[in-house]
Protein backbone atom coordinates (compact mmCIF):
# COMPACT_ATOMS: atom_id res chain seq x y z
CA UNK A 1 0.00 0.00 0.00
CA UNK A 2 1.24 3.09 -1.44
CA UNK A 3 2.09 5.59 1.51
CA UNK A 4 0.73 9.29 2.12
CA UNK A 5 1.79 11.88 0.08
CA UNK A 6 3.50 14.67 2.41
CA UNK A 7 4.02 18.25 1.96
CA UNK A 8 7.82 17.58 1.02
CA UNK A 9 6.47 14.77 -1.81
CA UNK A 10 4.62 17.81 -3.36
CA UNK A 11 7.44 20.08 -3.23
CA UNK A 12 9.49 17.29 -5.18
CA UNK A 13 7.47 16.64 -7.80
CA UNK A 14 6.70 20.69 -8.70
CA UNK A 15 10.58 20.40 -8.49
CA UNK A 16 10.57 17.35 -10.75
CA UNK A 17 7.89 17.93 -13.06
CA UNK A 18 7.33 21.95 -13.34
CA UNK A 19 10.67 23.18 -12.33
CA UNK A 20 9.34 24.92 -9.50
CA UNK A 21 11.41 25.01 -5.98
CA UNK A 22 8.93 25.46 -3.49
CA UNK A 23 9.98 25.29 0.34
CA UNK A 24 7.57 22.24 1.96
CA UNK A 25 7.13 23.91 5.09
CA UNK A 26 5.77 26.89 3.39
CA UNK A 27 2.97 24.80 2.13
CA UNK A 28 2.80 23.21 4.87
CA UNK A 29 2.15 26.20 7.37
CA UNK A 30 -0.29 27.45 4.82
CA UNK A 31 -2.11 24.59 2.79
CA UNK A 32 -4.28 27.49 1.77
CA UNK A 33 -1.77 29.08 -0.33
CA UNK A 34 -2.19 28.80 -4.20
CA UNK A 35 -0.55 26.83 -6.66
CA UNK A 36 -0.79 30.08 -8.77
CA UNK A 37 1.35 31.67 -6.01
CA UNK A 38 3.69 29.00 -6.56
CA UNK A 39 3.88 29.50 -10.26
CA UNK A 40 2.07 26.40 -10.74
CA UNK A 41 -0.32 26.20 -13.93
CA UNK A 42 -2.62 23.22 -14.97
CA UNK A 43 -0.26 21.86 -17.23
CA UNK A 44 1.87 21.38 -14.33
CA UNK A 45 -0.26 20.35 -11.92
CA UNK A 46 -1.47 17.42 -14.61
CA UNK A 47 1.96 16.56 -14.83
CA UNK A 48 2.33 15.77 -10.91
CA UNK A 49 -1.31 13.63 -11.24
CA UNK A 50 0.17 11.99 -14.03
CA UNK A 51 3.62 11.25 -12.45
CA UNK A 52 1.61 9.69 -9.26
CA UNK A 53 -0.22 7.59 -11.35
CA UNK A 54 2.04 6.18 -12.93
CA UNK A 55 4.08 5.86 -9.75
CA UNK A 56 0.93 4.15 -7.37
CA UNK A 57 0.06 2.41 -10.88
CA UNK A 58 -3.38 3.34 -9.89
CA UNK A 59 -5.69 6.77 -10.99
CA UNK A 60 -6.01 9.28 -8.62
CA UNK A 61 -9.36 10.50 -7.71
CA UNK A 62 -10.79 12.95 -10.74
CA UNK A 63 -10.32 16.53 -9.04
CA UNK A 64 -7.13 16.59 -8.04
CA UNK A 65 -6.00 17.86 -11.14
CA UNK A 66 -8.37 20.78 -10.73
CA UNK A 67 -7.21 21.37 -7.06
CA UNK A 68 -5.95 25.05 -6.27
CA UNK A 69 -4.26 24.66 -2.91
CA UNK A 70 -1.79 22.19 -1.94
CA UNK A 71 -3.79 21.39 1.06
CA UNK A 72 -6.67 20.70 -1.37
CA UNK A 73 -4.41 18.87 -3.63
CA UNK A 74 -2.97 16.39 -0.64
CA UNK A 75 -6.27 16.16 1.02
CA UNK A 76 -8.02 14.55 -2.65
CA UNK A 77 -4.86 12.23 -3.27
CA UNK A 78 -4.24 11.25 -0.19
CA UNK A 79 -8.48 10.21 0.35
CA UNK A 80 -8.02 8.51 -3.20
CA UNK A 81 -4.74 6.09 -1.81
CA UNK A 82 -6.65 5.34 1.25
CA UNK A 83 -10.23 4.09 -0.52
CA UNK A 84 -8.14 2.66 -3.55
CA UNK A 85 -5.63 0.69 -1.40
CA UNK B 1 5.09 55.23 -60.90
CA UNK B 2 5.63 58.68 -59.72
CA UNK B 3 1.98 58.72 -58.48
CA UNK B 4 3.10 55.73 -56.01
CA UNK B 5 6.16 57.48 -55.18
CA UNK B 6 4.50 60.58 -54.00
CA UNK B 7 1.73 58.57 -52.12
CA UNK B 8 4.50 56.53 -50.63
CA UNK B 9 6.30 59.52 -49.62
CA UNK B 10 3.41 61.54 -48.24
CA UNK B 11 2.15 58.47 -46.04
CA UNK B 12 5.97 58.20 -45.18
CA UNK B 13 5.20 61.48 -43.31
CA UNK B 14 2.71 59.78 -41.05
CA UNK B 15 4.83 56.18 -40.70
CA UNK B 16 5.75 55.34 -37.08
CA UNK B 17 9.33 54.37 -38.12
CA UNK B 18 10.91 50.74 -37.29
CA UNK B 19 14.29 51.26 -35.27
CA UNK B 20 16.28 48.58 -34.01
CA UNK B 21 17.37 49.03 -30.36
CA UNK B 22 18.43 45.99 -28.83
CA UNK B 23 20.15 42.21 -30.39
CA UNK B 24 20.03 39.06 -28.53
CA UNK B 25 22.15 35.85 -30.06
CA UNK B 26 22.94 32.53 -29.37
CA UNK B 27 24.53 31.04 -32.29
CA UNK B 28 27.24 27.76 -33.03
CA UNK B 29 29.95 30.86 -33.35
CA UNK B 30 28.78 31.92 -29.20
CA UNK B 31 25.92 33.48 -27.48
CA UNK B 32 26.07 37.32 -27.10
CA UNK B 33 26.07 39.57 -29.85
CA UNK B 34 30.01 39.71 -29.26
CA UNK B 35 31.08 36.69 -29.35
CA UNK B 36 28.72 36.39 -32.68
CA UNK B 37 30.48 39.23 -34.13
CA UNK B 38 33.94 38.61 -33.64
CA UNK B 39 33.28 34.66 -35.38
CA UNK B 40 31.32 36.65 -38.82
CA UNK B 41 34.20 39.69 -38.91
CA UNK B 42 36.65 37.07 -38.62
CA UNK B 43 35.55 34.39 -40.89
CA UNK B 44 36.06 31.75 -38.31
CA UNK B 45 34.49 28.61 -39.67
CA UNK B 46 32.55 26.62 -36.45
CA UNK B 47 30.66 23.42 -39.43
CA UNK B 48 31.99 20.62 -38.15
CA UNK B 49 31.40 16.85 -37.14
CA UNK B 50 27.17 16.44 -36.23
CA UNK B 51 27.59 14.85 -32.59
CA UNK B 52 24.40 15.23 -30.80
CA UNK B 53 23.46 12.28 -29.16
CA UNK B 54 21.31 10.03 -31.74
CA UNK B 55 23.11 11.44 -34.63
CA UNK B 56 26.16 9.21 -34.47
CA UNK B 57 24.94 6.93 -37.75
CA UNK B 58 23.57 9.85 -39.42
CA UNK B 59 23.88 10.31 -43.38
CA UNK B 60 24.00 14.22 -42.03
CA UNK B 61 27.49 14.80 -40.96
CA UNK B 62 28.10 18.39 -41.16
CA UNK B 63 26.02 21.19 -39.13
CA UNK B 64 26.53 23.89 -36.92
CA UNK B 65 26.31 23.31 -33.46
CA UNK B 66 25.68 25.13 -30.60
CA UNK B 67 27.75 23.54 -27.81
CA UNK B 68 27.95 24.16 -24.32
CA UNK B 69 25.08 26.27 -24.03
CA UNK B 70 23.22 27.07 -20.50
CA UNK B 71 19.41 28.12 -21.04
CA UNK B 72 19.40 28.22 -16.95
CA UNK B 73 22.05 31.19 -16.55
CA UNK B 74 19.36 33.26 -17.88
CA UNK B 75 16.03 31.69 -17.80
CA UNK B 76 14.11 30.09 -15.09
CA UNK B 77 13.74 26.27 -14.79
CA UNK B 78 10.23 26.39 -14.58
CA UNK B 79 10.20 27.87 -18.11
CA UNK B 80 12.95 25.66 -19.04
CA UNK B 81 11.31 22.24 -18.02
CA UNK B 82 8.24 23.11 -20.25
CA UNK B 83 9.62 24.14 -23.13
CA UNK B 84 12.37 22.65 -26.00
CA UNK B 85 15.74 23.75 -26.81
CA UNK B 86 14.09 25.85 -29.87
CA UNK B 87 12.40 28.16 -27.41
CA UNK B 88 15.58 28.18 -24.63
CA UNK B 89 17.39 29.81 -27.80
CA UNK B 90 14.62 32.09 -28.07
CA UNK B 91 14.06 33.17 -24.80
CA UNK B 92 17.50 33.47 -23.95
CA UNK B 93 18.14 35.60 -26.97
CA UNK B 94 15.19 37.74 -25.90
CA UNK B 95 16.63 38.48 -22.50
CA UNK B 96 19.76 39.65 -24.23
CA UNK B 97 18.13 41.57 -26.31
CA UNK B 98 15.87 43.31 -23.76
CA UNK B 99 18.79 44.09 -21.75
CA UNK B 100 20.67 45.83 -25.24
CA UNK B 101 18.34 47.86 -25.66
CA UNK B 102 17.70 48.63 -22.04
CA UNK B 103 14.18 48.94 -22.50
CA UNK B 104 12.16 50.60 -19.50
CA UNK B 105 9.75 47.76 -19.18
CA UNK B 106 8.41 48.78 -15.49
CA UNK B 107 7.68 52.27 -17.54
CA UNK B 108 5.41 50.63 -20.15
CA UNK B 109 2.43 49.64 -20.91
CA UNK B 110 2.56 46.05 -21.07
CA UNK B 111 -0.03 46.03 -23.67
CA UNK B 112 2.23 48.53 -25.52
CA UNK B 113 5.02 45.57 -26.19
CA UNK B 114 4.55 42.88 -28.32
CA UNK B 115 6.35 39.44 -29.08
CA UNK B 116 6.82 37.78 -32.86
CA UNK B 117 8.59 34.74 -33.61
CA UNK B 118 9.34 32.80 -36.84
CA UNK B 119 9.39 29.20 -36.74
CA UNK B 120 9.93 26.80 -38.98
CA UNK B 121 9.35 23.03 -37.80
CA UNK B 122 8.65 23.55 -33.64
CA UNK B 123 10.26 21.77 -30.78
CA UNK B 124 11.72 18.24 -32.29
CA UNK B 125 13.72 17.95 -29.58
CA UNK B 126 11.00 17.39 -26.81
CA UNK B 127 8.79 16.06 -29.00
CA UNK B 128 10.86 13.19 -29.77
CA UNK B 129 11.26 12.78 -26.35
CA UNK B 130 7.59 12.28 -25.14
CA UNK B 131 7.23 10.04 -28.65
CA UNK B 132 10.03 7.49 -27.14
CA UNK B 133 7.55 7.65 -24.17
CA UNK B 134 4.86 7.34 -26.14
CA UNK B 135 5.68 4.39 -28.12
CA UNK B 136 8.36 3.22 -24.88
CA UNK B 137 5.62 3.02 -22.11
CA UNK B 138 2.57 4.13 -23.30
CA UNK B 139 0.32 7.20 -23.30
CA UNK B 140 -0.03 7.92 -19.50
CA UNK B 141 4.07 8.48 -19.89
CA UNK B 142 3.42 11.26 -22.03
CA UNK B 143 3.77 14.71 -19.91
CA UNK B 144 1.31 17.55 -20.56
CA UNK B 145 4.08 20.06 -21.65
CA UNK B 146 4.22 18.14 -24.84
CA UNK B 147 0.79 20.00 -25.74
CA UNK B 148 2.69 23.29 -26.05
CA UNK B 149 6.44 22.59 -26.27
CA UNK B 150 6.33 21.28 -29.97
CA UNK B 151 4.46 23.92 -31.31
CA UNK B 152 5.26 26.40 -33.59
CA UNK B 153 3.57 29.41 -31.17
CA UNK B 154 5.88 27.86 -28.07
CA UNK B 155 8.65 30.69 -28.00
CA UNK B 156 6.70 33.59 -28.66
CA UNK B 157 3.77 32.37 -26.03
CA UNK B 158 6.50 31.93 -23.29
CA UNK B 159 8.40 35.34 -24.35
CA UNK B 160 5.38 36.85 -23.51
CA UNK B 161 4.32 35.14 -20.28
CA UNK B 162 7.62 35.41 -18.84
CA UNK B 163 7.90 39.02 -19.88
CA UNK B 164 4.71 40.08 -19.17
CA UNK B 165 4.23 41.55 -22.85
CA UNK B 166 0.22 42.03 -23.63
CA UNK B 167 0.51 43.76 -26.47
CA UNK B 168 0.31 42.22 -30.34
CA UNK B 169 2.21 38.96 -30.75
CA UNK B 170 2.33 36.63 -33.45
CA UNK B 171 3.62 33.82 -35.02
CA UNK B 172 4.93 33.10 -38.40
CA UNK B 173 5.39 29.25 -40.02
CA UNK B 174 7.33 29.49 -42.39
CA UNK B 175 10.26 28.22 -44.35
CA UNK B 176 13.78 30.87 -44.12
CA UNK B 177 12.23 33.87 -45.26
CA UNK B 178 9.62 33.52 -42.08
CA UNK B 179 12.72 35.28 -40.36
CA UNK B 180 12.30 38.42 -42.45
CA UNK B 181 8.63 38.15 -42.57
CA UNK B 182 8.43 38.13 -38.46
CA UNK B 183 10.63 41.30 -38.81
CA UNK B 184 7.89 42.95 -41.25
CA UNK B 185 4.91 41.99 -38.95
CA UNK B 186 6.81 43.80 -36.45
CA UNK B 187 7.05 46.88 -38.30
CA UNK B 188 3.41 46.72 -38.68
CA UNK B 189 2.76 46.07 -35.39
CA UNK B 190 4.48 49.35 -34.90
CA UNK B 191 3.00 51.23 -37.74
CA UNK B 192 -0.58 50.34 -35.98
CA UNK B 193 0.43 51.75 -32.52
CA UNK B 194 2.63 49.35 -30.43
CA UNK B 195 5.96 51.16 -29.20
CA UNK B 196 7.80 47.81 -28.92
CA UNK B 197 8.05 44.24 -30.59
CA UNK B 198 10.29 41.40 -29.05
CA UNK B 199 10.99 40.06 -32.75
CA UNK B 200 12.92 37.42 -34.55
CA UNK B 201 13.48 33.46 -34.41
CA UNK B 202 15.38 30.34 -33.24
CA UNK B 203 15.27 27.01 -34.57
CA UNK B 204 17.18 23.91 -32.97
CA UNK B 205 16.88 21.23 -35.81
CA UNK B 206 19.32 19.10 -34.81
CA UNK B 207 18.06 16.61 -33.13
CA UNK B 208 17.76 12.90 -34.15
CA UNK B 209 14.01 13.17 -35.23
CA UNK B 210 14.57 16.78 -36.70
CA UNK B 211 17.41 15.68 -38.86
CA UNK B 212 15.61 12.82 -40.11
CA UNK B 213 12.94 14.53 -41.44
CA UNK B 214 15.59 17.15 -43.13
CA UNK B 215 16.96 13.88 -44.62
CA UNK B 216 13.96 14.53 -47.87
CA UNK B 217 15.63 17.57 -48.57
CA UNK B 218 17.68 17.15 -51.62
CA UNK B 219 19.72 20.77 -51.14
CA UNK B 220 20.97 19.75 -47.52
CA UNK B 221 24.25 19.20 -47.92
CA UNK B 222 25.85 15.53 -46.68
CA UNK B 223 29.58 16.23 -47.12
CA UNK B 224 31.52 14.63 -44.76
CA UNK B 225 33.98 17.38 -44.56
CA UNK B 226 33.28 20.94 -43.03
CA UNK B 227 35.33 22.54 -45.65
CA UNK B 228 33.35 21.45 -48.09
CA UNK B 229 29.91 21.16 -47.18
CA UNK B 230 28.60 24.10 -47.59
CA UNK B 231 30.20 26.29 -50.55
CA UNK B 232 27.16 28.62 -52.13
CA UNK B 233 28.18 30.20 -55.61
CA UNK B 234 31.14 27.91 -56.33
CA UNK B 235 31.48 25.17 -59.01
CA UNK B 236 31.61 22.86 -55.62
CA UNK B 237 28.19 24.10 -54.43
CA UNK B 238 26.59 20.71 -53.14
CA UNK B 239 23.71 21.84 -51.01
CA UNK B 240 22.95 24.00 -47.35
CA UNK B 241 24.63 22.51 -44.14
CA UNK B 242 22.17 22.98 -41.20
CA UNK B 243 22.85 25.26 -38.27
CA UNK B 244 20.51 26.00 -34.88
CA UNK B 245 20.60 29.04 -32.74
CA UNK B 246 18.97 32.46 -33.64
CA UNK B 247 18.42 35.78 -33.31
CA UNK B 248 15.70 37.89 -31.09
CA UNK B 249 15.38 41.73 -31.77
CA UNK B 250 13.85 44.74 -30.16
CA UNK B 251 11.69 46.77 -32.92
CA UNK B 252 10.58 49.94 -31.24
CA UNK B 253 8.91 53.03 -32.48
CA UNK B 254 11.95 54.91 -33.54
CA UNK B 255 10.65 58.33 -32.16
CA UNK B 256 10.00 57.18 -28.83
CA UNK B 257 13.02 54.99 -28.91
CA UNK B 258 14.96 58.36 -29.79
CA UNK B 259 12.89 60.35 -26.71
CA UNK B 260 13.56 57.47 -24.53
CA UNK B 261 17.30 58.22 -25.66
CA UNK B 262 17.74 54.82 -26.70
CA UNK B 263 20.67 53.42 -28.77
CA UNK B 264 19.31 52.68 -32.31
CA UNK B 265 21.51 50.60 -34.02
CA UNK B 266 19.65 50.11 -37.31
CA UNK B 267 16.02 50.80 -39.06
CA UNK B 268 14.14 48.63 -41.18
CA UNK B 269 12.95 50.34 -43.73
CA UNK B 270 11.06 48.01 -46.61
CA UNK B 271 10.39 44.39 -47.06
CA UNK B 272 8.77 42.87 -49.83
CA UNK B 273 7.86 38.95 -50.03
CA UNK B 274 7.03 36.73 -52.52
CA UNK B 275 5.79 33.10 -53.40
CA UNK B 276 7.63 30.84 -56.69
CA UNK B 277 7.28 27.20 -55.56
CA UNK B 278 9.10 24.73 -53.01
CA UNK B 279 12.27 23.85 -54.69
CA UNK B 280 11.70 25.58 -57.91
CA UNK B 281 15.12 27.01 -57.40
CA UNK B 282 14.97 28.51 -61.84
CA UNK B 283 11.93 30.66 -60.56
CA UNK B 284 13.07 32.12 -57.51
CA UNK B 285 14.81 34.15 -59.47
CA UNK B 286 11.92 36.01 -60.55
CA UNK B 287 10.33 35.97 -56.67
CA UNK B 288 13.37 36.99 -55.43
CA UNK B 289 14.06 40.11 -57.95
CA UNK B 290 9.99 41.27 -56.90
CA UNK B 291 10.88 40.43 -53.40
CA UNK B 292 13.88 43.21 -53.72
CA UNK B 293 12.28 45.42 -56.06
CA UNK B 294 8.94 45.34 -53.26
CA UNK B 295 11.74 46.25 -50.39
CA UNK B 296 13.31 48.69 -51.92
CA UNK B 297 9.76 50.66 -53.05
CA UNK B 298 8.94 50.39 -49.09
CA UNK B 299 12.04 51.87 -48.20
CA UNK B 300 12.38 54.41 -51.49
CA UNK B 301 15.82 53.06 -52.11
CA UNK B 302 16.91 53.52 -55.18
CA UNK B 303 19.33 50.32 -56.27
CA UNK B 304 22.52 52.04 -56.21
CA UNK B 305 21.83 53.58 -52.18
CA UNK B 306 22.53 49.80 -51.49
CA UNK B 307 25.79 49.76 -49.76
CA UNK B 308 26.16 45.40 -49.01
CA UNK B 309 23.99 42.22 -49.95
CA UNK B 310 23.32 39.30 -47.09
CA UNK B 311 22.94 36.61 -49.76
CA UNK B 312 20.45 33.70 -49.09
CA UNK B 313 23.49 31.78 -50.42
CA UNK B 314 21.25 28.42 -50.62
CA UNK B 315 24.28 26.32 -52.11
CA UNK B 316 23.15 24.35 -55.21
CA UNK B 317 24.22 25.53 -58.60
CA UNK B 318 20.28 26.14 -59.72
CA UNK B 319 19.62 28.13 -56.53
CA UNK B 320 22.81 30.31 -56.37
CA UNK B 321 22.81 31.06 -60.28
CA UNK B 322 19.21 32.52 -59.66
CA UNK B 323 19.79 34.32 -56.45
CA UNK B 324 22.92 35.76 -58.29
CA UNK B 325 20.61 36.61 -61.56
CA UNK B 326 18.03 37.66 -58.94
CA UNK B 327 20.34 40.26 -57.60
CA UNK B 328 21.47 41.94 -61.26
CA UNK B 329 17.74 42.13 -62.34
CA UNK B 330 16.69 43.85 -59.48
CA UNK B 331 19.95 46.21 -59.11
CA UNK B 332 20.74 46.17 -62.56
CA UNK B 333 24.66 46.84 -63.16
CA UNK B 334 25.32 47.88 -59.52
CA UNK B 335 24.05 44.26 -58.69
CA UNK B 336 27.71 43.05 -60.01
CA UNK B 337 29.57 45.91 -57.85
CA UNK B 338 28.24 45.47 -54.79
CA UNK B 339 29.66 43.89 -51.95
CA UNK B 340 27.92 40.37 -51.33
CA UNK B 341 28.39 38.13 -48.09
CA UNK B 342 27.21 35.33 -46.82
CA UNK B 343 28.74 34.93 -42.84
CA UNK B 344 25.98 31.97 -42.68
CA UNK B 345 28.64 29.86 -44.45
CA UNK B 346 30.74 30.00 -41.24
CA UNK B 347 27.92 28.29 -38.53
CA UNK B 348 25.02 26.75 -41.27
CA UNK B 349 21.61 27.44 -42.15
CA UNK B 350 19.56 27.28 -39.29
CA UNK B 351 15.91 27.53 -41.26
CA UNK B 352 13.57 31.07 -39.94
CA UNK B 353 16.36 31.87 -37.94
CA UNK B 354 19.20 32.49 -40.50
CA UNK B 355 17.58 35.58 -41.79
CA UNK B 356 17.33 36.95 -38.67
CA UNK B 357 21.55 35.94 -37.94
CA UNK B 358 21.97 37.98 -41.58
CA UNK B 359 19.54 41.11 -39.97
CA UNK B 360 21.84 40.90 -36.91
CA UNK B 361 25.20 40.53 -39.01
CA UNK B 362 24.28 43.87 -41.41
CA UNK B 363 23.56 46.07 -38.27
CA UNK B 364 26.62 45.05 -36.80
CA UNK B 365 28.54 45.47 -40.28
CA UNK B 366 26.93 49.05 -40.45
CA UNK B 367 28.36 50.02 -36.96
CA UNK B 368 31.95 48.37 -37.44
CA UNK B 369 32.01 49.42 -41.25
CA UNK B 370 33.28 46.14 -42.41
CA UNK B 371 31.53 43.51 -44.51
CA UNK B 372 32.19 39.83 -42.80
CA UNK B 373 33.09 37.18 -45.48
CA UNK B 374 31.59 34.30 -46.64
CA UNK B 375 34.09 31.76 -44.45
CA UNK B 376 35.06 28.56 -46.58
CA UNK B 377 34.54 29.71 -49.86
CA UNK B 378 37.03 30.99 -52.13
CA UNK B 379 36.56 30.60 -55.96
CA UNK B 380 33.26 32.09 -56.82
CA UNK B 381 31.89 30.94 -60.31
CA UNK B 382 28.95 33.64 -60.55
CA UNK B 383 28.88 37.77 -61.28
CA UNK B 384 29.18 38.76 -57.93
CA UNK B 385 31.45 40.47 -55.77
CA UNK B 386 31.23 38.59 -53.30
CA UNK B 387 33.50 38.82 -50.16
CA UNK B 388 35.60 36.16 -49.34
CA UNK B 389 38.76 35.43 -46.90
CA UNK B 390 38.80 38.29 -44.57
CA UNK B 391 36.61 41.10 -43.53
CA UNK B 392 36.36 44.59 -46.55
CA UNK B 393 36.42 47.99 -45.15
CA UNK B 394 32.99 48.98 -46.20
CA UNK B 395 31.47 52.64 -44.65
CA UNK B 396 28.06 51.10 -45.58
CA UNK B 397 25.06 52.64 -44.35
CA UNK B 398 22.07 50.72 -46.32
CA UNK B 399 22.07 46.84 -46.40
CA UNK B 400 19.89 44.21 -48.06
CA UNK B 401 19.40 40.99 -46.38
CA UNK B 402 17.76 38.05 -49.16
CA UNK B 403 16.28 34.67 -47.61
CA UNK B 404 14.56 32.36 -49.78
CA UNK B 405 13.01 28.86 -48.62
CA UNK B 406 13.10 25.01 -49.35
CA UNK B 407 9.25 25.29 -49.13
CA UNK B 408 9.61 28.77 -52.00
CA UNK B 409 9.08 31.70 -50.03
CA UNK B 410 11.69 34.53 -50.94
CA UNK B 411 11.92 38.03 -48.95
CA UNK B 412 14.10 40.52 -48.87
CA UNK B 413 14.48 43.47 -46.21
CA UNK B 414 16.37 47.07 -46.32
CA UNK B 415 18.00 48.16 -43.66
CA UNK B 416 19.77 51.26 -43.02
CA UNK B 417 22.36 52.37 -40.05
CA UNK B 418 21.55 54.78 -37.22
CA UNK B 419 23.53 57.69 -39.27
CA UNK B 420 22.53 56.82 -42.56
CA UNK B 421 19.84 58.78 -43.52
CA UNK B 422 19.23 60.77 -46.84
Amino acid sequence: MPSQLSYSDLASLMKRCAGLTVDPELMRTRPDSTFEEYGLDSLGLLAIVGELENQYGTPVEPGAESSKTPGDFLDVVNTSLTTGA
Amino acid sequence: MNATVETTSRARKHIRGAAITGMGIVAPNGVGTDAFWKGVREGITFLDRLTREGCEDSPLRIAGQVRGFEPGSVVEERYLVQTDRFTHFAMTAAELALDDARLPRKDMSPYAVGVVTASGSGGGEFGQRELQQLWGKGPRYVGPYQSIAWFYAASTGQISIRGGFKGPCGVVANDEAGGLDALAHACRSIRHGADAIVVGAAEAPLAPYSVVCQLGYEEMSLARDAGRAYLPFTADACGFAPGEGGAMLIVEEEGAALRRGARVRGRILGHGATFTGPSMWERSREGLAQAIRVALDEAECAPEEIDVVFADALGTPEADRAEALAIADALGAHGTRVPVTAPKTGFGRAYCAAPVLDVASAVLAMEHRVVPPTPYVTDVCHDLDLVTGSSRACGARTALVLSRGLMGCNAALVLRGPEGDM
